[in-house]
């Protein structure tokens, strides 16, 4: 891809107007962060730009010697002969669509998003554009959720029984973000809740960002803890590890929109899956793309196939933007 | 169906199979009989056959949710299995009507088959209107025929046993054979007392040997052990019902009577309620004939006297079961034998029936030195019986064993996948295998799925996304760069697979990431074990283009 506003370069989306990437692999000068997720947000740049909400969040992920600058949302930057602005791509907490502006030329990179509701995060934005580069992870039209308020009924009902049975819930899900919005919905009546060591660090930004997290307990290496009926959050990597031989009588669950499948699920021996996603469902990636009103669509992110072509069908101008970062299964 | 949806989602949700046990208890204690009766009969394994042609199912629901066709096979292709394909698809804005299993299957499934198009279509959008998110799962899984809940008929034997207090092996003889739900009932299976089924229409519920792994070491004196050659036909139970007619049901307890009805000519020389256990080989006047010969016979309903001719089976006995009306089951393996030898011995010779011999040796290392003559008899090595075992309900541990011979093994390149169902949806973890044609052309022999662990079929998953040449519907056309090491009991001629060869049991003995495809194993290697070297070449090999990619058709 190469149009007056971006192209696509070994290292990542550049442009060249304001020499800057967009959530690149390769080490680069300057980089505009779309959210802190470890596949968008890489160690080794020499200056990062990212929403005001997500830069603290960066900094647990890269460390504190970078050097971040961020942007409220909204505001403009003039990036070279670029313009540049943020807007919310209700994704996870800060998380952002990129505005980029160049010579009246608008294009709109994505990042990870999702037009659903969620208490966790700002509000998706629709952003008007000539050009839109869409994430595509759940790009087919099996994939669609539910309102997340549904979710966590199903969440707090399935720890109930557990804990009625004298049962640990283990629910695994990714540690920003979906850790956070399954805290915010938990029922703290039901029993005690714990948090993988990996989830603690990020849940002090999002209470200073307002958000609604319960009273959690970090789970400590070498400490007795009392897990009887607890709910328990952890990334999936743990799932393999020793770790989880601290807990005997457990039942495991997995929130993730991967989950609407039952043979995911049952391929990793859960005892249940939640369909909680951050990214959009097929609706809403549809409803966003043709909201944008741009002329010519990229996807990105999973298999963009089945949904370029769909769009294509409808006369929509779409493609696949090929090797701008394959991504797997793993990363919902 | 509600209750019947609850049951199928919580079985699929559970691992452990005491957990499943308990459930399915619960739900027959609870459940309508006239429902139930259904569940044991899917649990059985039958299945509503022709309710709909899956194509036009799939064409009712693209029309139904204005998506094009294609996607709906976009979407097959990733979730793996139609029925949950067509479940997410079709959605559901209802919360719960509530009729019964067996009042949708009569008013919604069964009438489907006699119906024309339009109908079809009519019937189906209304199932689709009434029916909740919980409730299209299970539907869809009746309509288009693929029913397992993860539990097996012995299972399900289990939980009946404890919902009626009956015995499970009582429930499993009144559950076996062909039955509908009309003309059985859950008073009947449940039935505490024995009245108003004629068991002996019924075969037994199979005595089946595990795979001895292990040395025979641990399995005491030769003396104690029966041993008989492991014939390679169609396990079978000969019956006879009395008034001089008879059944013969296979090991998927079908009744297969009306393809062998040479076999039936037997009955009138037989005592009246009498079962018998066996196996139905090709057996011509040389003697045993391969496997594939039986082949010619399968599937075949009565066959004409020219085939019988060409393609004669006979019955091997192995075990007596019943004998005018005494269920012997219990009685120790020796006496049955006994039995068993003494009934045949009254038998005229030019009846296809026989009794499969003895192997007499004195010691475990003579027995060993035996084994070895299985290839060339065509057997599949042993069957150690104890002689003081009982005929138990399916498979046992530690008095019936198969002692099989080691299987071929050839080394062979992946050149094709799909991906898996169920468990294994979303994975490619079905393979078609290729080796070297003397042409030096990869040509396919064999698909093989089953072997490799669960890490294993991941790293072969990430490799073969890696390397897809092209797309042939669900098929992905994969780069020749691995190699398997595959396993495999036979070898036929076949017009199946390029090679003009078909390998029986392939499965993955493992990977091979120390071989190149160079090191893969011939096609003359292959078919020399099968003595097919003889038989003239096929000239259509499957072709590669000069990157040595695969050509598919």
């Amino acid at each position: 891809m190469k149009n007056e506003v971006l192209e696509l370069r070994p290292e990542g989306l550049f442009c060249p107007a304001g020499d800057f990437y967009i959530d690149p692999r390769g080490k680069v000068k300057k980089a505009i962060i779309t959210h802190a997720h470890a596949d968008h947000a890489r160690l080794g740049h020499k200056s990062y730009l990212c929403s005001k909400n997500c830069e603290s969040l960066l900094k647990i992920r890269i460390g504190e010697g970078a050097f971040i600058e961020s942007l409220p949302f909204g505001g403009k930057i003039r990036i070279g002969e670029a313009t540049v602005s943020f807007h919310p791509a209700g994704h996870i907490l800060g998380s952002a669509q990129i505005r980029v502006e160049v010579g009246g030329q608008v294009w709109v990179v994505s990042g990870d998003y999702k037009p659903q509701a969620d208490q966790t995060c700002e509000a998706f934005e629709l952003v008007k554009c000539h050009g839109f580069i869409s994430e595509c992870t759940f790009g087919l039209p099996v994939y669609r959720w539910l309102p997340e308020e549904e979710i966590h009924k199903q969440i707090n009902q399935w720890w109930n029984e557990n804990a009625e049975a004298g049962q640990t819930s283990l629910l695994f899900g990714y540690s920003l973000g979906k850790a956070q919005r399954i805290l915010a919905g938990l029922d703290e009546s039901v029993g005690k809740i714990f948090v993988h060591g990996a989830v603690f660090p990020f849940l002090e930004h999002y209470r200073k960002a307002g958000v609604h997290i319960p009273k959690v307990q970090k789970i400590e290496k070498n400490k007795e803890h009392d897990f009887n009926q607890a709910m328990v959050i952890a990334p999936p990597a743990v799932e393999d590890s020793s770790w989880i031989r601290k807990f005997r009588n457990v039942k495991k669950g997995f929130a993730s929109g991967w989950m609407l499948i039952r043979g995911a699920r049952r391929r990793r021996n859960l005892d249940r899956g939640f369909v909680l996603s951050d990214h959009a469902d097929w609706n809403g990636l549809i409803d966003v793309i043709r909201g944008t009103e741009a002329e010519q669509i990229k996807v990105t992110h999973g298999n963009g196939d089945a949904l370029t072509r769909f769009l294509c069908e409808k006369g929509v101008s779409c493609s696949v933007l090929a090797g701008a970062g394959m991504r797997g299964e793993e990363e919902e | 169906m509600k209750n019947f949806a609850s049951l199928f989602h919580d079985l699929d949700g559970m691992t452990k199979t005491n957990d499943r046990l308990d459930r399915l208890v619960s739900y027959f204690k609870e459940a309508d009989p006239n429902d139930s009766i259904w569940v044991s009969w899917f649990l059985s394994g039958n299945r509503i056959k022709g309710a709909i042609k899956t194509g036009e199912l799939r064409s009712f629901l693209s029309e139904r949710v204005n998506l094009p066709l294609w996607l709906i096979e976009e979407c097959h292709d990733r979730v793996g299995d139609l029925a949950e394909t067509l479940s997410l698809l079709a959605g559901s804005s209802v919360t719960g009507q509530s009729i019964g299993l067996d009042q949708t299957i009569r008013k919604f499934l069964l009438p489907l088959r006699g119906m024309d198009t339009d109908e079809r279509k009519k019937l189906l959008y209304k199932v689709w209107d009434i029916l909740s998110t919980e409730e299209m799962l299970p539907f869809h899984k009746l309509l288009t025929g693929g029913f397992r809940m993860g539990v097996s008929k012995g299972n399900l034997c289990k939980a009946l046993a404890r919902v009626g207090g009956v015995e499970p092996a009582v429930i499993a003889q009144r559950i076996a054979g062909s039955w509908t739900c009309d003309d059985l009932s859950m008073e009947d299976i449940l039935n505490p007392t024995n009245e108003g089924i004629d068991d002996m229409n019924r075969p037994f519920p199979f005595c089946l040997a595990s795979p001895l792994q292990e040395a025979t070491d641990g399995l005491g004196k030769l003396e104690d052990w029966q041993v008989e050659w492991k014939w390679d036909g169609i396990r079978s139970q000969l019956l006879t019902t009395g008034g001089g007619s008879g059944m013969l049901w296979s090991r998927g307890e079908e009744s297969i009577e009306e393809s062998f009805p040479e076999i039936l000519e037997c009955i009138p020389y037989l005592p009246s309620d009498l079962c018998m256990d066996g196996e139905i080989l090709a057996w011509g006047r040389e003697g045993l004939r391969s496997f594939s010969r039986l082949q010619k016979r399968l599937g075949r309903k009565n066959p004409s006297p020219a085939i019988q001719r060409k393609e004669p089976v006979r019955f091997q006995a192995y075990d007596l079961l019943r004998i005018n009306g005494e269920d012997l089951r219990s009685q120790p393996m020796e006496q049955r034998r006994e039995k068993l030898e003494s009934l045949l011995a009254g038998i005229p010779d030019h009846l296809p029936l026989g009794l499969s011999s003895l192997v007499q040796e004195k010691t475990w290392d003579d027995l060993k030195a035996r084994r070895e003559e299985s290839r060339e008899r065509g057997v599949e090595g042993f069957m150690l019986k104890r002689k003081d075992s009982k005929y138990e309900t399916g498979r046992v541990k530690g008095s019936w064993y198969k002692w099989k011979i080691d299987p071929y093994m050839a080394d062979m390149v992946v050149v094709s996948a799909q991906l898996g169902h169920g468990k294994r949806a979303n994975l490619y973890s079905d393979y078609t295998l290729a080796v070297w044609s003397e042409s030096g052309e990869l040509v396919t022999v064999a698909k093989a799925y089953s072997g490799l662990s669960n890490e294993e079929i991941e790293e072969v998953d990430r490799f073969v996304r890696k390397n897809i040449t092209g797309k042939f519907g669900p098929v992905r056309g994969v780069r020749p760069e691995l190699v398997l090491e595959i396993a495999f009991e036979g070898v036929r001629a076949s017009g199946r697979h390029k090679s003009g060869v078909a390998l029986r049991f392939p499965r993955i003995h493992r990977l091979r990431k120390d071989k190149k495809i160079v090191d893969a194993d011939s096609l003359e290697t292959i078919r020399g074990y099968a003595g097919l070297n003889q038989i003239e070449d096929s000239t259509d090999g499957i072709k590669t283009d000069s990157d040595g990619n695969l050509l598919l058709l």
